[in-house]
């Protein structure tokens, strides 16, 4: 279709509109066709990524005799396009594409008995094409034919329309005429809207997650800490109004770090309904019954049954889960409001935005612009009301994000449904009564902030939509059918297939379990109560393109793997009940399940249609095909998890969708229906899903599942009952010969001696705590042409290796300037500055004072220091290398800054009795090379025991905070992570060897341990400083303590073996579906690669360690900051998942990948500590 | 507030870029250099909507810190190709009308186009394991496998 043509050339300005007037002032355009021969075609409905544009284009390039590249049509914005109502019920096609084609018609009649007059020829002898009318040789365009003038047609209902068979636009195949945009980038979302002046805006919403009925609801913020965010830059705003809180801020990422870090306190959400059990929820929500049909005698028919057969079908919570979370732009900067939404209902959002600010509709426009596709109601309209009240307090254009967590979270559900279906069968084998009630929690969900402001009530409305497809498609002569009209649980509205998925799931379920009681073949079963004969051709013809054979198949099916075959009818009957049909739609659903694992797969779908005419017969296809995946998926993994009643699943392992390795093979069959009018494609490919595959799933097992959807768990229980034994991945191996436990050869030895001496040191130490202890003079700081270029650069390096300013620097702060707490198990410690300035650094130290510090850790001044600060390993640094450190840290910039005072527990906070620690645990001794060592290991040695002081961490420590002598490298905690074993006590399954120390300690990854994080990820970043030769010594000498080194092809061959043994291929679990959803991508062996690595999750230390917290830590916080940006970085989930998911994850993580370790058993405790940390 | 600018090469272009350098490129490429083919879906790195080609190797811009990409070589779907010359990926996706709501197909696009770099060919299974962790909402499946196919010139061999 075309651009409107925009060149200033002087051409006639007259125009031809069909319109429908509304009132005295009002009235809609339907059709402008303009002198230029341009042609645009208004419809209230929007595209919401279906097609509709290009056939409702397609429409009107038919009727008008235009080709259909000159078509524009126009939809979605409140200003210029008719109110049609929200798009919704497959209904574009069907119902409002109506008025539009008929104004088309009407125009090309109206022009064409123009020409007549002006060719001066019968109407009936003249052809149209493209808009140019021949005859006789001569010929007249439509912009001809307008000129000058201005032409207004009053929409008539009584337009003749063409005949079907003249058709040579409708039914024809037609491109997409949005893709070539979208698909180089070129297409405006409204993702993408950008306004001069525009803000970014994020929301912070309330803590009753997804819920929107209650006295609590927009009654529940105490107070919001706008202290909180100003150390963030460029934050315009925070908006605060009753629930509704929000921030503004220059840029989109300060707007998100606002709202992450903005403090808001709530008052505790009420005690909810408990939705783990569905069934049970929505039987004791209120309802009222509406009886739909009640034919025959119903009761009397049930009571004379052969066979009583009283079922319930369950459906879950799910959510339309659209791939972008919703986002709008509001402009209130002048007198006009212009609000850019991607909402399927812009005139109804139009009335909300109004009555939120209290304006009239008519100073609001609402542009409606693609967005991601929402299969019903989203948070497009909830956002759009979000960013016009940012932009109305601040006064300029704000675009507000969802975020994927609030858009999980908080998008009206596609609600859980009930159905209960009391009936059976006749002594013949037929259907004795069919008694169906239906419960559909469920409503319009109004826009949030009109509940969050306090604008309208929060009492749950009742609406009453339960009863789409209520009606059993066949003629059962006892029949009775009730809707319990009830209001919403949590926040619930329309998905597509409105009420009529479940409740189609219970007819459909239910005739196939009638028809195995009878023993008729399902499909020959359906055909004796089908008596639309549109419905019987389709339901032969699907069979017969299937290749149906009667069921059941008696075969083997002991395998593991069983397969079976299912068949599934719905005409979809939608809107006001008693509402009218769209399109006919029959499924033959293939599925194989493995018994041993419960995984189910849906192999091949038939998906047969009868349409009606079909206007672009590639746009039907694409939306049975749409409408078959996106069904199989919420048939087989698709359930909101709840906790305390509120949502829980804000992410895409918590709410999986299908992935492309399960989607079915597909086989559309299109009954050709061209002399029928056209039916809404949108949904009805839906409608039979959870039956038919229930219905296969039966076929292949025998077991009738009543509750999608049919996950492995669920699949197990049916099959084997509670009993049903988990699938193990692995056998537990043989337990490992126990390890070596390793001394720190260079350890002081505290023997009883000692420790006598140490307890009078500390009784001296406190008696001289009465005098001021020695100081040593402060002198004037040295000059910076003191120390040789070179001896300052040999500092540089041994302050990375000492990794000095990782303690000594705060996040964000001065280099070395201290003030970084130092959480202990004795208290905080807060490093000191160690800039040369003079009165709060080290600029007054002269080098005796500081090579005592780091020998004897005693502060210039004679305090003791804590050792915190491993004065026992600096102690052995050599003299040399101490004056190139102090050469070094004396020529750097002076920084004034003093650190807070230490909060240390009695009698931690008495510094002199560290004298009696340093008689226990402290020698003041240069670093002695063992002779019978080699020259590298000593080396090695040397660089590891002093300035690397890689044991203050990895050495497990006393009760007294030294490192214990007896454990050397045996692994230890800081700063709340595990810092593991480097001996052969590792815990890792593939024992390290020389070379992955030197790769780990080079690059900061080991192939076969995995990537450096935590507080080791700025240690390796500052090793790089070191020349491999050295990083190759500390290697070496870490390495001769473990004893259990394979080579590399042994290594190897291990590494393959454990990662394909723990593959995971079927997720039976919530904790593998948020592996897979959430880690996969990035760790799964073998997988597409990404930017950086993709460690190893089987080979991975952190999962075969003893304890948890390494692992919590990266899940919850991620790597931001990783020793290179080669190796990728990790996103932080402590916003996406709860406390239990990560827990279910960790359990799982660890069961799958470390299958021959003990199951961890104070995850929940480590999450807890980790995320109330602050590391 | 001064920043240093974080020099990047996208679409063949050098920017400076303004920024923390903590900020996700994502946002750097949508509201600096204003550009809107990768598009945020989760911000987790677990829907593919936000991919882009950093030094060729498909990369889910909305978990890598900007600073961590100085240096280096950005490509993003315009980077491909305009819709008066698509390039054969974009082509082939359009000519399989390959998109219904089109939100994810920035996505689908660029991981196409990493894994015909590495694997020009792939079989099915190969593109349907590729593409496993981008996510279609809209059930365009069908119609993007068929247009990996047809970009690697193994159309005959694609199902459905």
């Amino acid at each position: 279709m075309a651009s409107p043509l925009s060149n200033g050339a002087e051409r006639p300005s007259g125009s031809l509109v069909v319109v429908r007037t509304v009132d005295e002032v009002t009235s809609e355009t339907f059709v402008r066709i303009t002198a230029d021969g341009s042609v645009n075609a208004y419809n209230g409905h929007v595209d919401l990524g279906t097609g509709i544009r290009t056939a409702l284009g397609q429409i009107v390039a038919e009727e008008l005799d235009v080709s259909f590249a000159r078509v524009v049509v126009v939809l979605g914005d409140t200003a210029i396009v008719p109110n049609q109502g929200a798009t919704i019920a497959s209904e574009t096609i069907q119902i409002t594409a109506v008025p539009l084609r008929k104004a088309a018609a009407q125009a090309r009649h109206f022009l064409i008995a123009r020409a007549a007059h002006r060719l001066e020829l019968p109407a009936a002898e003249l052809t149209i094409e493209d808009g140019l009318v021949r005859g006789h040789n001569r010929s007249v365009s439509y912009g001809e034919l307008i000129g000058g003038e201005t032409i207004r047609l009053e929409l008539a209902d009584d337009a003749q329309v063409k005949a079907v068979g003249n058709y040579t636009i409708v039914g024809q195949s037609m491109p997409r005429v949005d893709l070539p945009a979208k698909a180089t980038g070129e297409l405006t979302f409204v993702h993408d809207i950008r306004v001069p002046g525009m803000l970014h805006g994020r929301v912070v919403r309330p803590p009753y997650a997804g819920v929107d009925a209650g006295p609590f609801v927009g009654t529940s913020l105490i107070a919001v800490d706008e202290s909180s965010v100003n150390d963030i830059p460029g934050i315009i705003a925070v908006v605060r109004i009753g629930d509704f809180v929000g921030v503004v801020a220059e840029r989109e990422e300060n707007a998100i770090r606002a709202a992450e870090q903005l403090k808001v306190s709530w008052k505790p959400t009420p005690t909810l309904p408990d939705l783990a059990d569905v069934e049970t929820a929505l039987r004791a929500n209120p309802s009222t019954p509406r009886t739909l049909i009640d034919k025959g005698d119903v009761d009397t028919a049930i009571a004379g049954a052969t066979t009583h057969m009283q079922r319930t079908y369950v459906w879950p919570y799910q959510m339309h889960a659209s791939i972008g979370p919703s986002c709008a732009v509001a402009d209130c900067s002048d007198g006009n409001i212009r609000v850019w939404s991607g909402t399927q209902n812009p005139h109804v959002l139009r009335g909300d935005l109004a009555l939120l600010i209290e304006r009239p509709e008519s100073e609001i426009d609402v542009i409606r612009l693609e967005a991601a596709g929402c299969y019903g109601r989203n948070c497009a309209d909830d956002v759009a009301a979000d960013a016009l009240l940012l932009s109305r307090a601040v006064g300029r254009p704000v675009r507000v994000q969802l975020t994927r967590e609030q858009e999980h979270a908080w998008e009206p559900k596609g609600t859980a449904q009930l159905i209960d279906v009391n009936g059976g069968l006749n002594a013949d084998g037929g259907i004795a009564a069919y008694d169906l009630a239906t419960r559909y929690p469920s409503n319009a969900a109004p826009t949030l902030a009109l509940l969050l402001t306090g604008r309208i009530s929060c009492e749950g409305a009742v609406l009453q939509m339960g009863d789409r497809t209520a009606i059993p498609p066949y003629d059962y002569d006892h029949m009775r059918v009730i809707a319990h009209d009830m209001a919403p649980i949590v926040r619930a509205s329309w998905f597509r297939g409105v009420s009529a998925l479940p409740n189609t799931f219970a007819h459909e379920s239910y005739i196939d379990e009638l028809a195995t009681e009878a023993g008729v073949d399902p499909i020959e079963y359906r055909l004796r109560y089908l008596k639309d004969q549109r419905a019987v051709d389709l339901v032969n013809a699907v069979a017969e393109r299937a290749g149906w054979t009667p069921r059941p198949i008696r075969e083997e099916k002991d395998g593991d793997v069983v397969h079976g075959r299912g068949f599934a009818y719905a005409l979809y009957v939608h809107s006001k009940f008693p509402g009218y049909g769209a399109a006919w739609s029959a499924w033959v659903a293939d599925v194989a399940v493995n018994k041993t694992t419960g995984d189910v797969s849906v192999t091949r779908v038939v998906a047969g249609q009868d349409s009606g005419l079909m206007i672009n017969p590639d746009g039907v296809r694409h939306q049975i095909h749409g409408n078959v995946i996106q069904s199989t998926s919420r048939a087989l993994m698709e359930e909101v998890s709840f906790e305390r009643g509120a949502v829980a699943a804000r992410e895409w392992g918590a709410y999986p969708i299908i992935p492309f390795p399960d989607v079915p093979k597909i086989d559309v069959l299109l009954l050709p229906r061209p002399d029928q009018p056209p039916l809404g494609v949108g949904e009805s490919a839906s409608v039979p899903s959870a039956a038919a595959i229930a219905n296969a799933i039966f076929d292949a097992t025998g077991v009738r599942f009543r509750e999608p959807p049919f996950t492995p768990e669920r699949i197990l229980r049916g099959l084997h009952g509670d009993a049903a034994a988990t699938p193990q991945a692995l056998p537990a191996p043989a337990a490992p010969p126990p390890s070596r436990i390793w001394q720190n050869p260079f350890a002081k030895r505290a023997g009883i001696f000692a420790t006598i001496a140490a307890v009078c040191t500390a009784a001296v130490g406190v008696g001289a705590a009465l005098w001021p202890g020695r100081a040593i003079a402060p002198i004037a700081r040295p000059g910076t042409s003191v120390y040789s270029a070179a001896t300052i650069a040999r500092g540089e390096l041994l302050a990375a290796l000492g990794n000095c300013a990782e303690c000594h620097t705060t996040i964000g702060g001065a280099i070395n300037a201290g003030g970084r707490a130092l959480e202990t198990p004795f208290g905080t410690i807060f490093a000191t500055n160690i800039t040369p300035d003079v009165e709060t650094g080290i600029g007054a130290w002269s080098y005796p004072a500081f090579e005592r510090a780091m020998r004897d850790g005693l502060h210039r001044d004679g305090r003791q220091l804590y050792p915190a600060f491993p004065y026992t390993h600096f102690s052995k640094t050599s003299e040399a290398d101490l004056q190139a450190l102090y050469a070094y840290l004396m020529a750097q910039p002076a920084v004034r800054a003093t650190a807070p005072a230490n909060t240390l527990a009695f009698p931690f906070n008495l510094r002199p009795l560290l004298a009696g620690w340093n008689a226990l645990f402290h020698q003041t001794r240069e670093f002695k090379p063992d002779p019978a060592k080699s020259e590298q290991w000593n080396r090695g040695a040397y660089l590891v025991e002093s300035l690397g002081h890689c044991s203050a961490c990895h050495s497990p420590r006393n009760v007294l905070g030294a490192e214990q002598r007896d454990a050397y490298l045996a692994g230890g905690f800081a700063e709340g992570w595990e810092a593991p074993a480097l001996t052969s006590l590792s815990h890792a399954p593939i024992p390290w060897s020389e070379d992955d120390l030197f790769a780990y300690l080079r690059t900061g990854q080991s192939r076969y341990h995995g990537v450096a994080a935590g507080p080791m990820a700025p240690i390796v970043r500052d090793l790089t400083a070191l020349p491999d030769h050295d990083i190759r010594a500390m290697a070496i000498y870490l390495n001769s303590f473990n004893d259990a080194a394979a080579d590399a092809p042994t290594q190897d061959a291990l590494a393959a073996k454990l990662e394909a043994a723990t593959q995971v291929t079927v997720a039976a679990s919530s904790g593998a579906r948020l592996y897979q959803g959430a880690c996969a991508v990035c760790h799964e062996v073998g997988g597409l690669p990404l930017f950086g690595s993709r460690p190893s999750l089987a080979l991975n230390s952190n999962l075969h360690s003893a304890s948890p917290d390494n692992l919590v830590q990266v899940i919850l916080h991620g790597i931001a900051e990783p020793v290179s940006s080669d190796l990728g970085y990790m996103p932080a989930f402590k916003n996406s998942m709860s406390a239990a998911q990560v827990e279910q994850l960790v359990t799982f993580l660890r069961g799958q990948f470390a299958p021959d370790k003990p199951a961890w058993t104070s995850v929940r405790e480590t999450i807890a500590r980790v995320r109330s940390s602050t590391h | 507030m001064t920043q240093t600018p974080i020099r990047l090469t996208v679409n063949g272009r050098i920017h400076d870029v303004t920024a923390a350098p903590e900020t996700p490129l994502l946002y750097v490429l949508r509201n600096d250099l204003q550009l809107n083919g990768p598009k945020y879906g989760c911000g987790l790195g677990e829907c593919g909507t936000c991919t882009v080609l950093i030094d060729g190797t498909a990369a889910r811009s909305c978990v890598i810190p900007v600073g961590g990409c100085a240096g280096r070589d950005v490509v993003t779907l315009e980077g491909l190709g305009t819709r008066d010359k698509p390039d054969v990926v974009q082509q082939a996706f359009i000519d399989e009308q390959a998109a219904q709501c089109g939100y994810c197909l920035n996505g689908m696009i660029m991981t196409t186009k990493a894994l015909l770099a590495i694997n020009p060919q792939p079989t099915e299974q190969e593109a349907l394991e590729a593409l496993r962790y981008n996510l279609c909402r809209c059930g365009t499946h069908v119609e993007i496998l068929r247009a990996v196919m047809r970009a690697s010139g193994r159309l005959a061999e694609a199902g459905n």
